[in-house]
């Protein structure tokens, strides 16, 4: 049940990242911001305040979500890799803060002790260990289902437009970076609620949540579990998960093998597990023609 | 009072003086065709128009309003619409799907978050409208990025056409078409201008597809204006002849 809900909370975390990732063709290298961000304040709120988890964990994300308003009005200014770059910027920015200002975060400990505050109203089937682990799954259900409306949208369509030819969408009438701001935004505001939901899940907080390694792996779970397709990445997220128990019982080097893995599907099948999966399935039924879905990341 | 009114409109590149103190007017409901050699300033203008570059000088008015200086998208918002000398689309959706997105543009809810993107059922309309006029519906649920050379030329227009805008600018429409295909667009076109609910700017090599659509011609040379009237007075005019129709006329 442990296992299965951090896969679902880092299933989260990327498909957050899948809305700049995977619809926007914005590549974010420091998604860990928002993620780290959530945790932080969920765990701050939950240790310094008599505030219930309830309140605490949409309060995080709302307030990360403000913050990244600034930083997303700061990262579009910029275009490709230099978007990439000033996102890790921010990120190690955080991560240098939490790691000097030890009165509130701690320091290199970290916030310890997170506790699962019941309440309110005496409602405490959350704070149990599986409890909590249907609250995740409620979440998760929630913004996966907010993220298709969203992609499916008019909005959905300009994201679409910008990936494509922004400069095309741009001479269409749309403010772009105005839709880019939009986006980026909801996609930290949603990876810092996986990181709010991690903070009481886990008891702690630590700087690695801030790390721009985390902002790798998850770029690496949006990828293998396929693009563009929000299941993916939750997929792809378990399956990092699931690789890294089963090889870190037999090497240490497992990140080395999970690389192995990450390249193997680059080269072969660029569309990740959801396209996997999701190509046999059309080759069964075949319903749907070719040319509708043929295209990688189309959908 | 004109549509759109040009005055003493100049752009610099460093020393590259591209747009030459042009002054231009395109009234409502005209077909107006700017032409040149390469080089002549036609693609810096239709950007200069469109906001893709600010002027180094001179103003830009549209509809009594100056909107030189304005934000591309704030200027199509007021009903420019253009299309690109070297096509630009969404490959991977489909050409509904293109013609849909540039449609939904004009829309007021375009920032809403939910509902397909079917929901402005205007805006679909609008675009199967378009689809049909350019004469591309039967391509309509294929990917643009695999549609033949023409059919995306045709399938541009029709995106700048679904937005209804009062001035349309068509950067090279025939540009790399077949003859046979190059016939189809200017008949497909001339339908279209003949309506006269929109003005037009037209950039064009093919002095055929000028003389067949446009009422008037603007002839640019090194950045400047050396030419202006209707197309019988511009093919007579000995300046022109030397400078760009080269015995055509």
């Amino acid at each position: 049940m442990t296992l299965l809900t951090e896969a679902l909370i880092l299933g989260l975390f990327a498909m957050s990242l899948d809305l700049m990732v995977g619809y926007t063709r914005l590549v974010s290298f420091g998604h860990a911001a928002g993620y780290g961000f959530g945790a932080y304040a969920c765990g701050w709120l939950l240790l310094h305040t008599s505030l219930p988890m309830m309140a605490t964990i949409p309060i995080s994300a709302l307030l990360a979500g403000v913050i990244a308003v600034g930083v997303a009005w700061v990262c579009t200014q910029a275009t490709g890799v230099s978007f990439s770059m000033l996102t890790l910027a921010f990120a190690q920015l955080l991560y240098a803060i939490a790691y000097k200002w030890t009165s509130v975060t701690g320091g290199s400990d970290g916030l310890a002790g997170i506790p699962r505050r019941p309440g309110p109203f005496g409602l405490n089937i959350f704070a149990t260990r599986n409890g909590f682990y249907y609250l995740v799954l409620l979440v998760l259900l929630a913004a996966f289902l907010f993220c298709r409306a969203l992609v499916r949208s008019p909005f959905g369509a300009v994201l679409r437009g910008i990936r494509e030819n922004e400069a095309k969408t741009l001479a269409l009438g749309y403010n772009t970076r105005a839709y880019k701001i939009a986006v980026v935004t909801l996609s930290y505001t949603l990876g810092a609620l996986a990181g709010a939901l991690y903070a009481p899940f886990a008891g702690f907080a630590n700087t690695e949540l801030l790390f721009w390694l985390l902002s790798g792996q998850v770029l690496i779970m949006v990828i293998v579990g396929g693009a563009g397709t929000l299941i993916g990445p939750i997929l792809g997220a378990a399956f990092f998960l699931t690789v890294e128990h089963q090889l870190s019982n037999y090497t240490e080097a497992w990140a080395l093998f999970f690389g192995l893995i990450f390249i193997a599907f680059v080269i072969f099948a660029p569309q990740g597990i959801w396209g996997l999966i999701h190509g046999r399935f059309r080759r069964r039924t075949a319903v749907q023609p070719e040319y509708r879905r043929g295209v990688a990341g189309a959908q | 009072m004109a549509l759109l009114e040009l005055n003493e409109l100049t752009r610099r590149f460093g020393g590259l003086v591209a747009v030459d103190h042009v002054s231009m007017r395109v009234e409502e409901g005209e077909v107006r065709a700017v032409i040149g050699p390469n080089g002549a300033g036609k693609s810096t203008l239709f950007n200069l128009i469109t906001g893709l570059l600010k002027p180094s000088q001179g103003s830009i008015s549209f509809a009594g309003k100056d909107i030189g200086g304005l934000s591309i998208p704030r200027i199509c918002q007021r009903g420019i619409a253009r299309t690109f000398q070297l096509t630009a689309l969404f490959p991977q959706m489909t050409a509904r799907e293109n013609v849909r997105l540039a449609a939904q543009a004009r829309e007021h809810r375009r920032w809403q978050f939910y509902g397909g993107s079917g929901v402005f059922s205007a805006a679909g309309r609008r675009a199967d409208i378009a689809l049909e006029r350019l004469g591309v519906s039967a391509v309509a649920d294929r990917p643009a990025g695999l549609l033949s050379h023409g059919d995306r030329r045709l399938l541009e227009v029709a995106m700048a056409l679904s937005q209804e805008p009062s001035l349309l600018l068509l950067d090279e429409p025939t540009q790399g078409l077949s003859v046979e295909e190059t016939g189809q667009a200017v008949e497909v076109l001339s339908g279209l201008l003949a309506e006269g609910n929109m003005s037009v700017l037209l950039v064009e090599h093919d002095m055929g597809v000028v003389f067949r659509l446009a009422q008037r011609i603007t002839v640019l040379h090194r950045g400047a204006v050396i030419a202006d009237g209707p197309p019988d007075v511009v093919r007579q005019d000995t300046g022109v002849q030397t400078a760009y129709l080269g015995g055509f006329a």
